[in-house]
């Protein structure tokens, strides 16, 4: 494409949007609108998501170390595990702690019965393991899983089944919703340039009766599918993000403890996504529009 | 320049437009193409800048065979190609001047390029001191020659035009009829469709009759009668 062919899109795209005001509106409007409510899912998705991964943080892996090591070799094992980026802080409970707790329960009586002392301790030297979140899980389990001391691992594995489901279940809810309201807008882009092409159907049998391509004729609609599109995803952007944090604001002011979970690389990200959206939509809404370019091309209709 | 070759078109309805029609015209040719509405005059032409294509033959335009043309060559064939038609089909939101400029746009014609033609076809049609008036603000007869502006130029080889007075009186068709001689003189071939039997038989040029979508007569200083 020339330069001069450009600037010619850019020029035209811009004397239709003023010509056809109303129906750039409704198009950056509509790609607005859906970009607004597609980020929001999205928003929620991530916080939820995030908010899932620090309650699984909070929860802690047991290892059972195998019978016959000493506490300093248990000692000697956490120091070196701790260096783990997974893991945020380790606490080594001997058998005769792991008892003591079990004594004060209310049934040490029942415990006593069935051969529990503190000369004859079944029990097994324990690390109680505090991850840093609940990304680092797998990874870890892989670690302590080699570890030759180690004989038992046990992670409140059904807890972390349901967060990990419910995490997936989520954005899968979202997946749809987007692809919903894609759709949904994409058949709005469609048709309000397709409108359009008829309101200029006469320009478009002049241009390709002087020889126009038919990339030539698509040239300026699609320059406008791409402004309409980074027009109405960056209104999107604004919106969005104005009402999150005024959303923010209000939640704070509800529960005193709340904290933002959703950081700024995150935003940015998702800001990034919702202008790419937003251009596709505006240039596939178009280019979906133009497909039969030639048929509006006709100079009279078929007949004698 | 343009060589039919059994050309016949048959419309989805069974229509016969044009049936079996061989016919040469020759570079720098003046060819009037007459008879009776539905003859197929039209259609012929339509043929010409494969707005159509026919159902058996051959149209060969500069020696290529148009017909066999793929559908995204047919832009290049017509950059070659000057088309004026009866209905000015001017865009009504653009000056003279940037109606003309519209042919060369599309070719991705220079600024500096196009402001020099632009300025030369208006001056070959008279019109230079209106090029920043609207369509709207001119008479048939000039938005008519506007028409003929942009459709030469590109400086085509063949001008192919359809009634081009037909919305015009007789003094301004013969105005436009002038300026049509005056381009065919620098060396275009010009193929066109009327029902002006008075400016026919005044010019005597070669005249083709159409009836039924047949030639029925090809002369070559030739009159309006096909009956």
């Amino acid at each position: 494409m020339s330069l001069a062919n450009l600037s010619f899109f850019v020029n035209e795209a811009g004397t239709n949007m003023k010509r056809s005001a109303m129906m750039a509106f409704i198009t950056i409007a509509t790609i607005g609108i859906a970009l607004v409510m597609m980020g929001a899912f999205l928003l929620a998705t991530m916080n939820l998501e995030s908010f899932l991964e620090q309650m699984q943080a909070e929860a802690l892996v047991t290892a059972y170390l195998k019978p016959g090591f000493a506490i300093t070799d248990a000692k000697t094992l956490s120091l070196r595990l701790t260096s783990l980026s997974e893991i945020e802080d380790i606490e080594v409970v001997t058998p005769d702690q792991a008892a003591r707790e079990l004594f004060s329960s209310p049934d040490d009586q029942k415990l006593l019965q069935i051969g529990i002392s503190e000369e004859s301790n079944p029990l097994p030297t324990t690390l109680r393991i505090r991850i840093k979140s609940g990304n680092h899980l797998e990874s870890l389990l892989e670690k302590l899983k080699s570890e030759p001391m180690i004989d038992n691992i046990s992670y409140g594995e059904d807890l972390f089944q349901q967060f990990h489901g419910m995490s997936q279940l989520l954005w899968l809810i979202s997946l749809v919703i987007v692809i919903m309201l894609g759709l949904a807008s994409l058949f709005i882009v469609y048709n309000t340039v397709r409108l359009t092409l008829f309101m200029r159907r006469e320009e478009i049998v002049i241009m390709k009766l002087v020889g126009a391509t038919n990339w030539f004729v698509r040239g300026p609609f699609l320059v406008e599918g791409f402004i309409q599109g980074l027009v109405g995803s960056v209104l999107a952007i604004i919106i969005l993000f104005a009402a999150y944090q005024f959303m923010l604001a209000k939640l704070v002011e509800l529960i005193p403890f709340f904290t933002a979970n959703v950081g700024f690389d995150q935003l940015f990200k998702l800001s990034a996504k919702l202008l790419m959206m937003g251009i596709v939509l505006g240039i596939s809404g178009s280019l979906l529009s133009l497909r039969d370019i030639s048929k509006f091309s006709k100079s009279t209709p078929e007949g004698v | 320049m343009i060589e039919l070759q059994g050309v016949t078109r048959i419309f989805p309805n069974g229509v016969r437009a044009l049936n079996n029609i061989n016919l040469t015209i020759n570079p720098g040719d003046f060819v009037f193409l007459v008879g009776p509405s539905g003859a197929g005059k039209s259609t012929f032409l339509r043929m010409l800048f494969r707005e159509d294509t026919p159902t058996e033959g051959k149209i060969l335009v500069d020696g290529k065979d148009i017909t066999q043309m793929p559908e995204s060559r047919v832009p290049y064939l017509r950059r070659n190609l000057g088309i004026v038609l009866q209905d000015f089909q001017l865009l009504k939101r653009r000056t003279v001047a940037e109606n003309v400029a519209f042919g060369l746009r599309v070719i991705g014609a220079s600024a500096s390029e196009i402001s020099n033609r632009v300025q030369e076809a208006l001056e070959q049609v008279g019109l230079s001191h209106k090029r920043r008036m609207f369509p709207t603000e001119l008479s048939g007869g000039e938005q008519q020659r506007v028409c003929i502006a942009r459709a030469i130029v590109n400086n085509p080889l063949i001008l192919i035009t359809d009634e081009p007075t037909g919305n015009l009186d007789p003094m301004i068709s013969q105005e436009i009829m002038q300026l049509f001689l005056e381009i065919n003189a620098r060396g275009t071939t010009i193929v066109m469709a009327t029902h002006n039997h008075n400016l026919v038989n005044k010019l005597r040029k070669r005249v083709v009759a159409l009836v039924d979508g047949q030639i029925i007569k090809d002369e070559a200083c030739g009159t309006y009668a096909y009956e």
